[in-house]
């Protein structure tokens, strides 16, 4: 199955630097404590909502670590680097699309930072602090859905970032200001009912909500399944989006004559 | 000028180790790969000898050069170069320095060349009437000013190494050091630079210590010649006593036609190493002995048909020396 | 007598060569223009998110352990303009990794200038995006505060202080970073760390944080004496105008330490091995 070794092959790239990445877990969990400690901070003076002091630790470590897997993914799917290289006419050569290609290698780099990045720092987090967690079985194979269609989201909008590289040099800037989207619009600090009411209305027409906010309200029991209705639909969307991306891209290679 | 006393130098790496989490555990091991690069090496240059610094790869050239410029302190042992240790005094030792790395450039890389020339001469502190005074002077010998608008990373091997040499020699240096200075050049280019550099030595007596992997270098250019093997000195002499002591052997191999005779007595300066019908091989000194001589006798021993001749190898007289 | 002389002599051509290096730098990179644009507009963008993120936990809270929202923009934007002054003319000490793994020290360290001088200014660039969002959450912080009567004129000129000394103890903090790389190589991980979590974690009030952490903000990596220990007294008059001699003490020991190491380290500095 070429799909799957392809994600083979970017999980297992990655198995040499897992010490470095170890290290770097630290650095990562040593924010998740900052944020944590603002909250319990926040917690002494006042109620904080339905989450309580305990909920929002909860909620600060689950989105923290999660992050590694449906947020900070490689950065447009390193598809800047292939065109800086010129790997990407090679690519786009293959007799298979480029984006089922790009978005297979991903899943294995997922998958690996799943293993070696959200496990690891989640754990860390689950020595130092108190956390809540599901009650049932049934709430973890909803989390596990919109988890899996969030990662799905993620790689949908990273491979649109990476063929901006295609029209400008700066497309690691788009990187960036996805972040700066992230940190605010997908509850990434905030639970975003907190937010504003014109901000939270503008995140629920973006996908952002669907990154972290919604697994980690379902994980923490505070959400039923019907979001997950949202998440297969962003999916199902952004799909076609970057189909249509592609079709673009190739037309645009074709003409610059690869 | 240049004065090396006992220098020791060595490399400790961690040592990397396999498994789970072995960046973290290589990060706290106490554990270190120990690689002498430099054991214990003493010499002293005079003022305006130009020194040829030999050795295979690895052998610790760029170390002693690197501990001699104050890139790298040494382990143990000391450097004194123009009266400064450039380990205490950094930047008193260095301002009489130049130092040109054949493989990496000293300019700087987006601008054009002259503009390399004007932060050099406010680092050493140039005056402005000197500077254009040597630049002239520099741009004359070397020919800088056919590329002096260009920005360097557009500039030819030759044109970027002669730049180099310019710019090491601005602050007028008594000390020029230079790591492969003819490296990767055409034989053109390479007898330009060697012109030049023999003109700094004779003419303006500069000191010059020179590594390189060029035979031609050393024969051309240099009065004094040190050879370093698994990071110790193997010969310390005047490039003739090393020409004597390996004897710079040419290898010919002669086809005759027809037999031939071998004369009763063999000049002392030919060794036949191998004879068949009507070939033999056979090994001179050219030091002794011209070409046209040798020729000239092998044809007395019969009709010359056809020769070869193999200059000897550098790795090859590297490895006679120690 | 003479000795000051030729000291000062010294340090005026220093400077000049800084200059001279700075301006060609910027040189260099005026080929990209549209790239620093553009960089520019979107780095604005992303500061401003950033500091979003505080201020809409203080639009719903109102404060952080008492502390205002003006007073916690206050702590932010110190923190920010600190940096920025930092990453203005200092940032390749944030970048030394490279030159570690490249040797590119090699030809740096044959100059008879500090190492530093000439490093420092090879990436020079005015980051104004973070110009623009430290300096207007600062003004809009001080405009705050000066209506709520806890700043005066003098708290502004203290502003302006405590950001120089700010962005000495980051730039210290930087340096003893990068030293260690002279005996790591990769210091990438704990830059992360030293640098950027500790900075994160200094944007708040340090009350906020469980006492080992507190402790280690202010004596390990003293990121609390770059807007904390001040703004304690500055806006809120708490201690005394002697918290200001302190921090700036705390400062030279911090600029002093780091550059000691530093001279050690280099003598430790390796190349790119023989």
């Amino acid at each position: 199955m070429l799909y799957f070794t392809l994600a083979a092959k970017a999980y297992s790239r990655n198995l040499q630097y897992r010490g470095a990445h170890m290290v770097h877990n630290l650095a990562s969990a040593m924010f998740g404590f900052i944020y944590a400690s603002i909250w319990i901070g926040l917690g002494r003076d006042n109620p904080l909502g339905a989450y309580g002091t305990h909920g929002m630790i909860s909620y600060i470590c689950f989105t923290q670590s999660l992050l590694w897997i449906t947020s900070f993914i490689s950065n447009g799917l390193g598809i800047p680097q292939a065109v800086r290289t010129g790997q990407i006419s090679l690519d786009l050569m293959r007799p298979i699309h480029l984006f089922s290609h790009m978005a297979a290698r991903e899943w294995g780099q997922i998958a690996y930072q799943l293993v070696y990045k959200s496990i690891p720092i989640y754990i860390l987090y689950l020595i130092i602090f108190p956390l809540q967690f599901p009650k049932s079985g049934s709430v973890i194979a909803l989390v596990a859905i919109s988890v899996v269609g969030a990662a799905y989201i993620s790689i949908c909008m990273n491979y649109l970032i990476g063929i901006t590289a295609l029209w400008t040099t700066e497309s690691s800037w788009f990187y960036w200001a996805n972040h700066a989207l992230v940190n605010l619009l997908a509850g990434f600090f905030i639970p975003l009912e907190w937010l504003p009411s014109w901000l939270s209305q503008l995140a629920w027409y973006s996908p952002y909500p669907y990154l972290l906010y919604v697994p980690t309200r379902i994980y923490l029991g505070y959400e039923h399944g019907s979001h997950i209705w949202g998440t297969l639909l962003w999916c199902a969307f952004l799909t076609l989006i970057c189909l249509l991306a592609t079709r673009v891209l190739r037309h645009k290679v074709e003409v610059q004559g690869g | 000028m240049i004065e090396a006393n006992n220098l020791y130098k060595v490399f400790k790496t961690p040592v990397v180790r396999e498994g789970r989490f072995s960046g973290l555990r290589t990060l706290f091991a106490r554990e270190y790969t120990r690689k002498e690069a430099v054991r214990g090496i003493s010499f002293q240059i005079e003022q305006g000898e130009f020194v040829g610094y030999i050795g295979p790869n690895g052998a610790g050239k760029s170390t002693t050069i690197k501990m001699l410029t104050g890139i790298l302190h040494p382990t143990t042992g000391e450097v004194v170069v123009g009266g400064y240790n450039p380990h205490q005094e950094r930047r008193k030792a260095v301002r009489n320095l130049g130092v040109v790395f054949g493989q990496r450039s000293q300019l700087w890389w987006d601008l054009p060349v002259k503009d390399s020339y004007d932060i050099l001469a406010k680092m050493y502190n140039v005056q402005e009437s000197d500077k254009r005074r040597r630049i002239d002077q520099l741009a004359e010998l070397l020919d800088l000013y056919e590329f002096w608008t260009t920005p360097v990373r557009k500039l030819s091997l030759g044109q970027r190494m002669r730049a180099d040499l310019a710019a090491a020699l601005l602050h007028d240096p008594d000390v020029l050091f230079l790591d492969e200075p003819t490296i990767g050049l055409d034989v053109n280019a390479k007898r330009n630079i060697r012109r030049f550099l023999k003109q700094l030595n004779e003419d303006f007596g500069k000191t010059i210590l020179l590594t390189t992997h060029d035979m031609d270098d050393i024969e051309q250019l240099c009065n004094r010649v040190m050879v370093i093997n698994h990071g110790e000195l193997t010969f310390d002499g005047t490039a003739r006593s090393l020409r004597e002591t390996i004897g710079l052997p040419t290898e010919i191999r002669v086809t005759f036609r027809g037999p031939f005779q071998l004369p009763d007595t063999l000049d002392p300066a030919i060794r036949v190493t191998n004879r068949e019908d009507e070939i033999v091989t056979i090994e001179a000194n050219r030091q002794e002995r011209s070409t046209v001589d040798i020729l000239r006798e092998l044809g007395t021993w019969g009709e010359i048909d056809d020769f070869e001749m193999k200059e000897p190898d550098f790795e090859e007289i590297i490895h006679k020396v120690y | 007598m003479k000795d000051n002389l030729k000291l000062s002599s010294k340090l005026k051509s220093w400077l000049e060569l800084y200059n001279l290096l700075i301006k060609t730098s910027v040189r260099s990179r005026m080929q990209y223009r549209f790239n620093f644009l553009l960089g520019s507009v979107l780095a604005a963008l992303i500061q401003i998110s950033e500091f979003l993120m505080v201020a809409i936990v203080l639009y719903k809270f109102g404060a952080i352990q008492g502390w205002s929202m003006y007073e916690m923009g206050y702590l932010f934007s110190v923190m920010t303009l600190s940096k920025t002054l930092y990453r203005t003319f200092a940032d390749e000490v944030h970048h030394l990794e490279k030159y570690l793994v490249e040797g590119d020290l090699d030809q740096i360290l044959t100059r008879p200038v500090p190492v530093l001088l000439a490093i420092m200014p090879r990436n020079f660039r005015i980051m104004l995006g973070e110009v623009l969002q430290g300096g207007f959450i600062l003004g809009w912080s001080l405009h705050g505060l000066w209506r709520s009567g806890q700043i005066d004129w003098m708290s502004i000129a203290f502003t302006l202080f405590i950001i120089v000394t700010g962005a000495v103890i980051l730039f210290s903090i930087g340096l003893a970073t990068a030293t260690i790389g002279f005996w790591t190589t990769r210091i990438g991980e704990l830059q992360t760390f030293t640098e950027d979590a500790a900075r994160t974690a200094g944007q708040y009030p340090l009350t906020l944080y469980p006492k080992w952490m507190s402790s280690m903000l202010l004596i390990v990596i003293p990121v609390g004496f770059v807007n904390y220990v001040p703004a304690l007294y500055i806006i809120r008059g708490e201690l005394g105008v002697w918290v200001l001699a302190a921090v700036a003490v705390v400062a030279m020991i911090c600029l002093g330490a780091s550059l000691r190491f530093w001279r050690f380290g280099i003598t430790k500095y390796q190349s790119t091995g023989s």
